[in-house]
């Protein structure tokens, strides 16, 4: 597996026009609609942040689909094993254009704990797979973590950052 | 009963070494060393005094590789481990799935992962591992898979029949509870078979253990289920002290109890949102999250984390409890005894819970046996079997408590059984607050690398889907030789193909939903 | 007012209800980006390969079920020039008419109730 073997062409438009994508990248980034793709723990975490205490529904991002032929964000939580990588790719091919991937957790983004000499079943790291777009550390991330991922999206999406980033206080 | 057992089998099968060993040191009471050809008439004997299938495991020995059987009995405490000793090159050892079906998935998962060849198996095709992976892993020398073995384990093909199709309810679905592959025959609505493809998450948990030091493999068992993941520790650090003779002061056993009973409603309370989510009832899934987040809230001020805890140490814990945990719990306490009264209105008496609820994936007892199925999926078949009550371990001696039960053995039974055993757990947790002694929360002087005698041992705990098993074999160094996990959910996953023949595939989904089923710790 | 001017008013509504859904395809062409992978286009199986084709011999069941809504559906259509002509006052002999064309459409239902259409088994014996 790597970037090598990944295979995706996109067709962009051979025409732009710029108010209409300013205002369309408003609209994708307030209505993510996540893909269900909790592997492990991390998944508990993911469904915590979609709860009463910690709503993801104010950021417009709770609405989580089945199906990826519905859904345009793919929150990989969890570990990404050998046997599950091609099912994995698969899925990610079937979701259309646009998508993003939040890498959330350690085992997402390299492996997690379960790297260890001798290993055989984990891929270490879901970026050799599918290009990510951001990375939530933790083991799990706290549902807040989640959150600031998902406005790091949207800021990557439009350019502007909903909420301004608090300043560590000590 | 473990002297009249060992009489009669000295009388009906000859050539047996039976030796009975210390139950408090190693955790089991008689061993028993069997040979190829007196196997079979020795699980007879136990299948006709009603023992229970509680794990099958191989210990690789280098010039010898050594296959684990433990039997158990519900109605009286009585642990039996069988060792039949096999040569390395070739291993061949005769099958017991004729006898205890569930050894069926059992010796799948040795033959993958030591290469044994199990005579008149039925299936030896993959079950957690892959094509790809070209060594038997748990080996301790690299031996590579042969070319026939490859075909037995390559063997799992579809049939493509007339009248039925295949559908798969795939790794990536929202009723499966992580990553389960189910292979459905469907004829029309109906269920004709269920085969369940596992290791979509396997993370090499007993490899791992082998390589890390015994303190280094803590975060572990955490990771294996997540929602029980105080249950999980508790048993791998009982396990470890009762190895090594390390001893535990009585604080810390307390407050080891009431850790526990609090991760057990957690986990009960995330079971009955996901079950109702499975059925089709969103609304229960966001209350139960509100009043797991309070419990979050109580564990996260001791342990610091809110999902995978590490909390516990040999021989005792990681920091002491405080005032400040004493109120919350007891704020908690006062919270969760009202909301009993929601769930019930909402659920319990909900005509079209009960409809679809009621008489759908009943298990009798004599088939919970045979398969080895424990928690509150046993107690709802009748059976009240509960390890805290059996073999007490931490403090639960000192506290009363009964253990529920059901009639039936349907989902409804086991809703019930969990709502009650909720109920349970507050009044543990209750009692263990007052009883609390003052003292020390660990014990002194217990070094880093610890260094444990030669020989195994064998402990149970009882997690909030069952009896978890762990069996350490340690050859002095301070890495463990072979660990074993028998952990609840694999169990109880084994019956559902037999539960799921013939029923509408939406009943299929709820009695997936009613054995709590955490896959990490399936594929381990 | 002549045929042809209330032709034109089913025209206009025909060609916006046909606008009302190619617009937005025609927007999406021309707006998004298009992606193509190498299982971009096979059916959606959970992530695995679909086994056999979808074309099989499925259970009877759904297709009775299938046979009584189509048979229903067209009653339906009968029944909104019905309700529409009562606006231009009605007497009760209208009312009765239609009432009987309804009870003689709900004897079939009961006789699919009776026969057992309705109910599934939960649990067949293999």
């Amino acid at each position: 597996m790597g970037k090598r073997g990944f295979h995706l062409e996109t067709k962009n438009l051979s025409v732009k026009f710029a108010v209409v994508e300013k205002i369309l990248n408003l609209a994708r980034a307030n209505s993510l609609w996540p893909m269900t793709f909790g592997l492990a723990c991390c998944a508990i975490e993911m469904m915590a942040a979609a709860m009463s205490r910690f709503d993801l529904d104010r950021f417009g991002a709770a609405l989580f689909r089945p199906s990826p032929r519905q859904a345009d964000l793919m929150i990989v939580s969890g570990t990404v094993t050998r046997k599950m990588a091609p099912t994995f790719v698969t899925l990610y091919e079937q979701m259309p254009s646009p998508k993003w991937v939040i890498a959330m957790g350690n085992c997402a983004i390299s492996g997690g704990p379960f790297v260890f000499e001798g290993q055989y079943n984990v891929v270490e790291g879901v970026d050799l797979l599918v290009p990510v777009d951001v990375y939530v550390p933790g083991c799990p991330p706290r549902p807040e973590a989640l959150l600031e991922g998902i406005l790091l999206l949207e800021e990557k999406i439009t350019g502007k950052r909903r909420f301004p980033k608090p300043e560590a206080k000590w | 009963m473990v002297n009249t057992i060992r009489e009669k089998i000295k009388a009906k099968i000859g050539d047996v070494e039976v030796t009975e060993v210390s139950y408090t040191e190693k955790g089991y009471h008689l061993s028993i060393s069997a040979i190829k050809r007196n196997l079979l008439p020795l699980v007879h004997f136990f299948d006709e005094h009603l023992f229970y299938l509680e794990d099958i495991c191989c210990v690789d020995y280098v010039e010898y590789l050594e296959l684990v059987y433990f039997f158990n009995n519900y109605q009286s405490l009585c642990r039996m481990k069988v060792t039949l000793q096999i040569e390395p090159e070739h291993p061949q050892a005769p099958t017991i799935s004729h006898i205890y079906d569930g050894a069926f998935w059992y010796e799948r998962e040795i033959h993958e992962f030591f290469g044994v060849v199990f005579e008149n198996h039925p299936n030896m095709a993959y079950l957690f591992l892959h094509d790809g992976i070209e060594f038997y892993p748990l080996r301790k020398k690299m031996v590579l898979v042969s070319d026939e073995d490859k075909r037995l384990l390559n063997s799992f093909k579809v049939e493509v029949e007339e009248d039925t199709f295949s559908v798969n309810m795939g790794p990536q679905h929202p009723s499966t509870h992580g990553v389960l592959r189910l292979v459905l025959k469907m004829d029309g609505e109906y269920i004709e078979s269920a085969q369940p493809v596992l290791g979509y998450l396997h993370r090499m948990h007993e490899k791992m253990a082998e390589n890390r030091g015994y303190l280094q493999f803590l975060p572990n068992p955490g990771r294996m289920d997540y929602l029980g993941a105080m249950a999980f520790n508790l048993g791998y650090v009982t396990t470890v002290e009762k190895l090594c003779g390390i001893p535990v002061p009585e604080r810390a056993e307390f407050v080891r109890v009431i850790a526990v009973e609090l991760n057990r409603i957690s986990s009960h309370l995330l079971w009955i949102g996901a079950f109702l989510a499975d059925l089709g009832a969103f609304t229960p899934f966001l209350y139960v999250f509100d009043d797991r987040e309070n419990i979050l809230d109580v564990l996260e001020s001791i342990t610091g984390s809110r999902l995978t805890y590490c909390y516990f140490r040999f021989g005792g814990l990681y920091n002491d409890i405080n005032e400040s945990f004493i109120e919350m719990t007891k704020a908690f306490l006062k919270r969760m005894w009202g909301r009993f009264n929601i769930y019930e209105n909402l659920i319990t008496k909900n005509v079209i819970f009960i409809n679809r609820t009621k008489n759908i994936g009943t298990i009798d007892q004599d088939r919970a046996r045979k398969y080895g199925i424990s928690g509150p999926v046993v107690r709802s078949a009748r059976q009240p079997y509960d390890i805290r009550k059996v073999e007490p371990y931490a403090a639960y001696k000192e506290l009363d408590f009964d253990i529920p039960s059901g009639e039936q053995g349907d989902n409804f039974d086991r809703y019930m059984v969990r709502i009650r055993e909720m109920e349970i757990s507050l009044r543990i947790i209750e009692q263990a607050i007052d009883k609390m002694p003052e003292g020390p929360f660990r014990t002194e002087k217990v070094p880093k690398k610890l260094k444990p005698p030669k020989g195994d041992v064998y402990h149970t705990v009882e997690t909030p889907r069952g009896e978890l098993g762990v069996y350490i074999v340690s050859d002095e160094s301070d890495t463990p030789y072979r660990m074993r996990w028998r952990v609840p959910s694999f169990s109880n996953l084994i019956i559902f193909p037999h539960l799921a023949r013939g029923t509408l595939m939406a009943d299929a989904v709820s009695i997936l939903g009613s054995l709590d089923l955490v896959i990490p710790e399936i594929d381990r | 007012m002549n045929t042809l001017e209330e032709f034109f008013h089913v025209f206009v509504f025909f060609m916006a209800a046909v606008l009302f859904t190619l617009l937005p395809i025609i927007l999406a062409y021309i707006l998004s980006p298009r992606t193509k992978g190498k299982k971009t286009l096979t059916t959606y199986e959970c992530g695995i390969e679909p086994f056999g084709s979808a074309w099989i011999r499925y259970s009877v069941a759904y297709y009775v079920y299938a046979l009584i809504f189509i048979a229903f559906d067209v009653d339906i259509l009968y029944l909104f020039p019905v309700a529409l002509s009562y606006t231009k006052g009605g007497r009760m002999y209208e009312f009765y008419s239609v009432l009987i064309f309804i009870v003689i459409l709900a004897l079939a239902i009961i006789y699919a109730w009776g026969k057992g259409v309705f109910t599934w088994k939960r649990k067949i014996s293999q």
